[in-house]
């Protein structure tokens, strides 16, 4: 298990990241942490020619709090949202999704830029962004451009990057404080990735009626799955168990999840109805402590 | 080939190195360096026996390219063992049996030299949520458990006098 | 000199023996000082790469080797068509009814076997260099059907793993002792039950790997080599490579483990060292783990159906068992080396006169199986899973029925069936403070309380009887090939310094620091005094090597034996040099010569050192006709078999929404006899239990229908991490064995064997109220949830 050849580039800016990665396009990899890009490299699933290393630009290494959204440079480790007090305080789901990622010397190394950009659909950080209405930007020579989370995302292992750009940061929206979130997993050991992770946010109105809703499922598709149909059905609907019970079986009728040595489909699927359940139930209940305070 | 020549500090030494691009970080120390304490058990960042310290925080020797480490403080377990007796850390694992094949271990020291720094009061759930990423077929765990609360216990009296 | 007697060597109480000394070896592994394999450097050596099979069945039909030889820093581009000329074939055709003969060259040329069989070796500068060039050597291959399971090889027209068989039925035998029609035709019931374990393998965290250097001028063979059982593995080499023994030296470095998976010589050894004799230059291979998970030994994949003629209290009057395991594609030991000891141990602490058992081993287009640190692991499962059938089928409790079918201490020593002998076991004792120490009546009103609530607890038990030290007449009575003798030497030098080793090689199992003790123990010195060198066969006498839970018992125990030869002979100049007739009055003892005078020791002013220099420098000085110098060399075959016993106790709750189990408590009541050192030995229990609960509810080595391996990383196959592994409460109790030295059992297998019954019946207790019975593992949460999905 030893990686295959290629030439080494280590730019100081992002402009000359860019311009290598214009000059060789498709035969290039950007490295961050390596944490999932290395291993694919060692089986020599992955063979780059060129390796272009973007740890030494200092400008991608930054959380910056914006009017109901936060910025965080690709190169942001994994620990450092895990331990960001701004981010518990503004987007709470981030941290809560950083820590439960791998392993601590993984957490060290591995950058949410190279979470995002590898796109497990099972991982933490694609879930999250696609909960959180995220926007990717992603640079190259010819500019800058901003992708939503539902365009960004395109298959297993696969983004709307073209080969010549660099994702720099991706920018989440923030939590109002009328809102509650909840995330749940299941995962056969610790820091394995989950057969079936899901979160979700909830605002509810008077009376305890679904005001505003967000929910999200990884390990069931290609992509993270946002529940969009059901998100708009349950405006209005009244936050109860039942309905919790009721939207959470109705997900998992809906998803098509796929089987494998892991967990079969059907398997998954009942997850998918309790762990959806799970993280609506925490979400309401946050939502309702936060009004209560 | 395409070997290039570059600089690491290891254990707070400079090295000279010749190497490929693409030799991995765990390969230098071992082979460039004669730093055999770093061992390899998987090359795909799983079993954490090639666990070295990158600027005093955990890493994964197997997964790093060595010459990305120029101009970084890179610690292995030959630079947490002072020269006469053993750390505290290493201390507890000796009294406490918690090693038998000793594979892992080296892994195991340069992980907890950085977490017991950062949380010098580790709950046992805590020590066991770091150490799911050192993976040890021999000993079940208990006994590394019990040696990194005792080490911790005695690291807190030593910063404390 | 025949020398003391292992039977007269019993004692009340020892000096060194059964403390706990922390271990003499930490002082160079926690230091990052150790020396693994990779570790040993060797200027010049070249570096190997297999080629492997990306198929699970093909013919071979060429190949082309030129890119790769003429890649940057090749030295040499090999195939089977050139290392089995250079090579023996491994013949496996012990004489043995039902067991078919097969024949494995080094390097398959006509078709490969299983997804990872090896196919041709480059060798090059360096590893990077050689697995560039791997890519560039070309096989064609014609497809053949795969048989990827023990009933598919067995099917009509199945395809033939090995061409030269009549059937994939590798290995047929059966067994019977009393009337069992007779049994039937009296029992209340009969009473069924099925249990499977999956395809699993070792993991050692240190892959294989050797380094192989030939001395052209001396004509000698230098391996350095991990490995559990060196001489043997020199006898492998030697006569695979053509080589007398003599020319063939195995050294073990220190070792990351290996679980039986370093015993053998694999092909990939066989062909690194021929290359090195051949091209004259040292060569090196280091598995990786890819290669690990794929290639190198693979273990259990049996399953046992039992019938169990019962009366109505739960008794049971005969039992039959049939085994079945997939062997996978290469006979690497004989076919019934595992099962056949299934079958022999099977009834364990259970009073079972009437039994039959039938084996049959397939194979199939996976990687070759093998001994896996308790290769009968399935035998207290299927025992005390049967037990728990029998209570449920009668709806008597568990523990009931355990009582009534239990060897008590006034039937030992108890004759099993198949002519196992147990004696000075205690699975009563254990069982019952077991009991009590878990709390068992409380628990089941507790299990009762929270049934009610949703919440599913159960209570799993497995009474354990560990084969631990197998010797040579096991073997025999066995029908599979092999010996159980060890040997020992313990040396003192002119300075009083002192030396000790014996064939066994330890892989991480602590050897060095219980050994120094048993020398210690002999001498009457003290353990820090001594110096174990294991692994090399120029130093180590010739030993079968660790295996089977024999490290104390053999291991120790022949140390110990050499030992108390050694210092009967110091003792014998000692009363020499001090003008005595006899030593009857003498002791050794913190390297002094004492004497028993007027009721008490006193010091005699002789040490060992005087001993010492007197044996070497002034041999005219020692009593008549002793040879010079002080060297003890023993061998000893233990009994047929010795036996450990255990007790082991999990509690679990598992989630019925998700299927996950969760163990809350686990506990162990063990007697592994007369202890060198308690702390190694918790170890040992620990690690070993913690091993079995990973293959009840993680580990998995899944092949697909086409014989594909989808665990080639560590994420795939999984193992416990600290997460998932229990705290575990051990209760020891030390009923020494009358026939070994100093009354050792042995361990380190049992927990394994504890575990993988105690989790998995305890499984099945929380799935009690479902109606439903998990009958394979691992458990994993996917399996439970199919059994309950059908409940409704």
């Amino acid at each position: 298990m030893k990686p295959a050849k290629f030439e080494y580039h280590k730019p100081e800016t992002l402009d000359e990241a860019l311009t290598l990665l214009a000059e060789y396009g498709d035969e290039a990899r950007v490295i961050a942490g390596g944490q999932s890009l290395v291993p694919m490299m060692n089986i020599r699933l992955a063979r780059p020619d060129h390796l272009i290393d973007i740890n030494g630009i200092d400008d991608l290494s930054q959380i910056r709090l914006e009017n109901g959204s936060v910025a965080i440079g690709a190169l942001v480790r994994h620990r450092e949202i895990e331990h960001s007090a701004q981010l518990a305080q503004a987007c709470p789901p981030l941290p809560a999704a950083a820590c439960n990622i791998g392993h601590y010397a993984l957490r060290a190394r591995g950058t949410i830029g190279g979470s995002l950009a590898l796109a497990d659909p099972a991982a933490e950080f694609p879930l999250m962004a696609t909960l959180l209405d995220a926007e990717f930007v992603a640079r190259s020579g010819a500019g800058e451009r901003s992708v939503p989370s539902h365009e960004f995302f395109v298959s297993v292992f696969t983004t709307a990057l073209e080969p010549e750009e660099i994702l720099t940061a991706v920018r989440f929206r923030t939590l109002a404080q009328s809102e509650g979130w909840g995330f749940r997993w299941f995962s056969r050991r610790v820091g394995d990735y989950a057969l079936v992770n899901a979160a979700a946010i909830v605002a509810l109105k008077d009376e305890g009626r679904i005001h505003r809703i967000a929910m999200v499922l990884g390990g069931v598709g290609a992509t993270p799955v946002r529940l969009t149909g059901l998100e708009q059905e349950s405006v209005g609907a009244e936050a109860s168990a039942g309905w919790v019970r009721e939207i959470s079986s109705a997900a998992a009728a809906r998803v098509e999840p796929g089987g494998d040595k892991h967990a079969s489909a059907e398997y998954r699927r009942e997850l998918v109805e309790l762990l959806l359940a799970g993280a609506l139930e925490d979400a309401i209940d946050r939502c309702r402590g936060r009004q209560a305070a | 080939m395409n070997r290039i020549a570059f600089t690491l500090t290891v254990n707070a030494m400079a090295c000279e190195v010749v190497a490929e691009p693409r030799k991995l970080l765990s390969d230098v120390l071992r082979e460039d360096l004669r730093l055999t304490g770093t061992h390899v058990g998987c090359e795909h960042g799983v079993c954490g026996a090639c666990t070295v310290l990158v600027d005093g925080a955990p890493a994964r020797a197997c997964l790093i390219f060595a010459i990305q480490m120029q101009c970084r403080e890179i610690t292995t377990v030959e630079g947490l063992t002072p020269a006469e007796g053993l750390s505290p850390l290493q201390q507890a694992l000796h009294e406490e049996h918690g090693l038998q094949c000793g594979y892992c271990t080296p892994g195991i020291i340069t992980t907890f030299e950085a977490f017991l720094r950062e949380n010098p009061k580790p709950t046992d759930d805590e020590i066991r949520e770091v150490l799911s990423g050192n993976l040890c077929r021999c000993t079940g765990y208990a006994n590394i458990v019990r040696a990194i609360r005792k080490a911790a216990q005695i690291m807190r009296k030593g910063t404390a006098a | 000199m025949s020398g003391v007697k292992p039977e007269d060597t019993a004692r009340d109480g020892f000096d060194q023996i059964g403390k706990p000394v922390p271990r003499k070896e930490d002082a160079r592994l926690l230091r990052g000082k150790g020396t693994y394999l990779d570790d040993i450097e060797v200027p010049g050596a070249l570096h190997a790469c297999f080629v492997r099979s990306p198929y699970a069945h093909a013919r071979i039909t060429g190949f082309d080797l030129d890119e790769a030889k003429a890649a940057p820093g090749v030295v040499a581009v090999v195939t089977g068509h050139e290392v089995n000329d250079w090579t023996n074939a491994l013949k496996m055709a012990p004489p043995i009814e039902g067991l078919q003969p097969t024949e494995m060259t080094t390097l398959p040329v006509d078709k490969a076997r299983f997804h990872g069989d090896p196919v041709a070796c480059v060798v090059a500068t360096d590893r990077y260099l050689a697995e560039d060039a791997a890519e560039l050597v070309y096989v064609e291959y014609d497809l053949l059907d795969a048989v990827t399971s023990y009933d598919a090889a067995l099917a009509d027209g199945a395809p033939l793993v090995d061409e030269t068989l009549p059937s994939n039925l590798v290995s047929h035998q059966k067994f019977e002792a009393g009337d069992i029609a007779r049994r039937k035709a009296e029992a209340y019931r009969v009473v069924e039950a099925a249990f499977a374990m999956q395809r699993m393998t070792h993991l050692p965290i240190e892959t294989r790997g050797c380094i192989a250097l030939w001395d052209d001028g001396r004509a000698h063979l230098t391996m350095h080599i991990g490995s559990q059982a060196p001489h043997p593995m020199r006898s492998m080499l030697a006569g695979r490579l053509r080589l007398a023994e003599h020319q063939v030296t195995v050294a073990s470095p220190d070792v990351g483990g290996a679980f039986g998976q370093k015993i053998i010589v694999y092909r990939e050894e066989i062909t690194v060292a021929a290359l090195a004799c051949r091209l004259k230059r040292p060569v090196r291979w280091r598995e990786d783990r890819l290669e690990n998970l794929s290639a190198s030994l693979q273990a259990r994949e049996n399953a046992v159906k039992t019938l169990a003629a019962v009366a109505r209290d739960g008794r049971i009057l005969s039992l039959e068992a049939e085994i079945t395991e997939d062997f996978g594609a290469y006979c690497f030991y004989p076919a019934n080396y595992l099962a056949r000891v299934i079958g022999m141990i099977l009834t364990g602490p259970y009073r079972i006169q009437d039994y039959a058992f039938e084996v049959k081993i397939a194979l199939t287009n996976k990687c070759g199986a093998g001994p896996m640190r308790a290769p009968m692991a399935i035998t207290s499962l299927v025992m005390d899973g049967t037990l728990d059938a029998v209570a449920r089928e009668l709806d008597i409790d568990p523990a009931e029925v355990r009582r009534v079918n239990m060897v008590r201490p006034s039937d030992l020593p108890y004759v099993m069936p198949t002519g196992e002998k147990l004696e000075d076991v205690t699975p009563s004792e254990c069982f019952e403070r077991g009991l009590e120490e878990i709390g068992y009546a409380a628990f089941r009103d507790a299990q009762e309380a929270d049934r009610d609530n949703g919440i599913y607890r159960g209570l799993g038990m497995c009474n354990v009887i560990e084969s631990t030290t197998y010797g040579s007449a096991f073997y025999k009575a066995a029908g599979i090939p092999g010996s159980g003798h060890e040997a020992a030497w313990v040396k003192i030098e002119p300075s009083g310094a002192i030396r000790a080793s014996a064939g066994l090689m330890g892989t991480g199992q602590s050897y060095e620091t219980p050994y120094a003790q048993a020398v210690a123990e002999g001498l009457g010195v003290d353990p820090a005094q001594v110096d174990v060198v294991l692994g090399n066969t120029d130093i180590s006498p010739y030993g079968m090597g660790a295996r089977g839970s024999r490290g104390a018992t053999a291991g120790g125990g022949t140390l110990f034996l050499a030992a108390l030869d050694l210092k009967a002979k110091m003792l014998d100049i000692a009363a020499a040099l001090l003008g005595l007739n006899s030593p009857s009055e003498l002791e050794l003892r913190g390297g002094q010569v004492l004497r028993h005078v007027g009721g008490a020791w006193s010091e005699t002013g002789l040490g060992l050192g005087d001993i010492a220099r007197t044996a070497y420098m002034d041999p005219l000085k020692l009593p008549e006709g002793m040879e010079p110098g002080l060297e003890m060399h023993r061998a000893w075959d233990p009994p047929q078999m010795t036996y450990s016993n255990s007790t082991h106790f999990c509690a679990v709750t598992l989630d019925a929404a998700t299927g996950r189990v969760d163990i809350d408590r686990y506990l162990i009541v063990e007697d592994c006899g007369t202890v060198l050192n308690p702390l190694v030995v918790e170890g040992q229990q620990q690690g070993a239990t913690v091993m079995g609960i990973g293959g009840v509810l993680f580990e998995h080595m899944v092949y697909d229908e086409s014989g594909q391996n989808l665990c080639g990383t560590l994420a795939d196959y999984m193992i416990p991490t600290a997460c998932e592994a229990p705290e575990i409460e051990i209760v020891s109790q030390n009923t020494p064995n009358r026939r070994t030295p100093a009354g050792i059992k042995g361990m380190a297998e049992g927990g394994i064997m504890g575990a993988i019954g105690a989790v998995n019946n305890a499984v099945n207790d929380a799935l009690r109220p479902f109606g439903v019975v998990a009958e394979r593992q691992p458990l994993s949460p996917d399996y439970i949830r199919s059994l309950l999905r059908v409940t409704g």
